[in-house]
């Protein structure tokens, strides 16, 4: 890094404070909201899936091959590439973390507790 | 509940923090998220270039953050942060060439990037607009229009270390790569968003005496 360099951090970190200082009211409104939101997470139990990973990599993967198997667009390279596109976004964390909500898993769960119970 | 149903419940699930160290670390996770929220905001919108779905990614982080970090030392809680909204906003853009494709595969044209309304999506003023203002606002809609354009890595190094001030560790934590590959990224971001504003306003973006 040189002087000019320097001088240009410097005013692209001005412009873009100063930008951080003009949001709005609606938008700090929202931001405000979207905080206490979040706060309340800190209030709720949680569940540990890590118990369920396996489980879930299994339904991803069930998931992806009925995608896949029922999908048209299997026939070029290019095609080949977008299926993979949307496999990585099937398989992302975000996906998993939606499987989360399934009744599948509450399913899981009170079966495990009964067999550990019988 | 026999042995093996307690440690299943144990396992299972884990009760909220209470008491007096509950409201201790609300306050601190409040007042890290309040400290940080604005620029995530500006961060994520300059990624997305959509100030709707900046907030929605940046509410995601905090909701995340807090779901399964608020645990963590406090002094981890930033580069954590802006890890899970990065890993959000290059979810969002796998999101964005999906659905693209699958309109196109459905016969409707997908939403042109270059719609992209600078001065629409710009900060309200307030009502009150000198010329110093308006000056900060056009240089900032050209540094955010350039910043937009990096390549992802060098865009994410960059706002990560210039707009929210991370250190190199702390960038790489958020980016989830090497130390090395922050500085090189980095590197190359600066030297393309001078080369590109160089034209514009060499006062305030470039050398104004020229190239290196």
């Amino acid at each position: 890094m040189n002087e000019q360099d320097d001088a240009f951090e410097k005013m692209a970190k001005d412009a873009f404070d100063a930008s951080v200082d003009k949001l709005d009211a609606a938008t700090l409104s929202r931001l405000n909201r979207g905080r206490h939101e979040a706060l309340q997470e800190l209030e709720r139990p949680r569940r540990r899936w890590s118990r369920w990973m396996p489980a879930t990599g299994v339904a991803a993967a069930v998931l992806v091959a009925v995608v896949t198997l029922q999908s048209p667009m299997t026939v070029d390279d290019e095609v080949g590439a977008t299926s993979l596109a949307d496999m990585e976004i099937l398989l992302g964390e975000d996906s998993i973390e939606m499987l989360e909500d399934l009744e599948f898993y509450s399913w899981i769960d009170i079966a495990e507790m009964e067999s550990d119970v019988g | 509940m026999d042995v093996n149903t307690a440690v299943f419940a144990v396992s299972c699930t884990s009760t909220p923090i209470t008491g007096t160290r509950a409201l201790q670390k609300k306050r601190q996770l409040n007042q890290f998220l309040a400290e940080v929220e604005r620029r995530a905001l500006r961060i994520a919108e300059i990624a997305v270039r959509d100030r709707d779905e900046a907030l929605d990614l940046v509410q995601d982080a905090m909701i995340k953050l807090a779901r399964n970090y608020s645990e963590r030392n406090n002094d981890e809680w930033t580069p954590l942060f802006y890890r899970i909204l990065q890993n959000g906003v290059r979810d969002w853009h796998r999101r964005q060439a999906v659905r693209n494709r699958v309109m196109v595969w459905v016969g409707r044209k997908p939403s042109d990037d270059n719609d992209y309304d600078a001065v629409a999506a710009a900060p309200d003023p307030m009502g009150r607009a000198p010329d110093e203002e308006l000056s900060n606002n056009e240089a900032m809609q050209r540094l955010e229009h350039a910043v937009h354009e990096l390549p992802m890595r060098q865009r994410e190094a960059f706002m990560l270390r210039m707009f929210e001030g991370l250190d190199v560790a702390g960038t790489a934590v958020a980016m989830g790569c090497s130390q090395g590959s922050v500085k090189t990224h980095y590197s190359r971001a600066v030297h393309s968003l001078r080369e590109t504003l160089e034209d514009y306003r060499p006062a305030e973006f470039g050398s104004g005496d020229g190239k290196q």
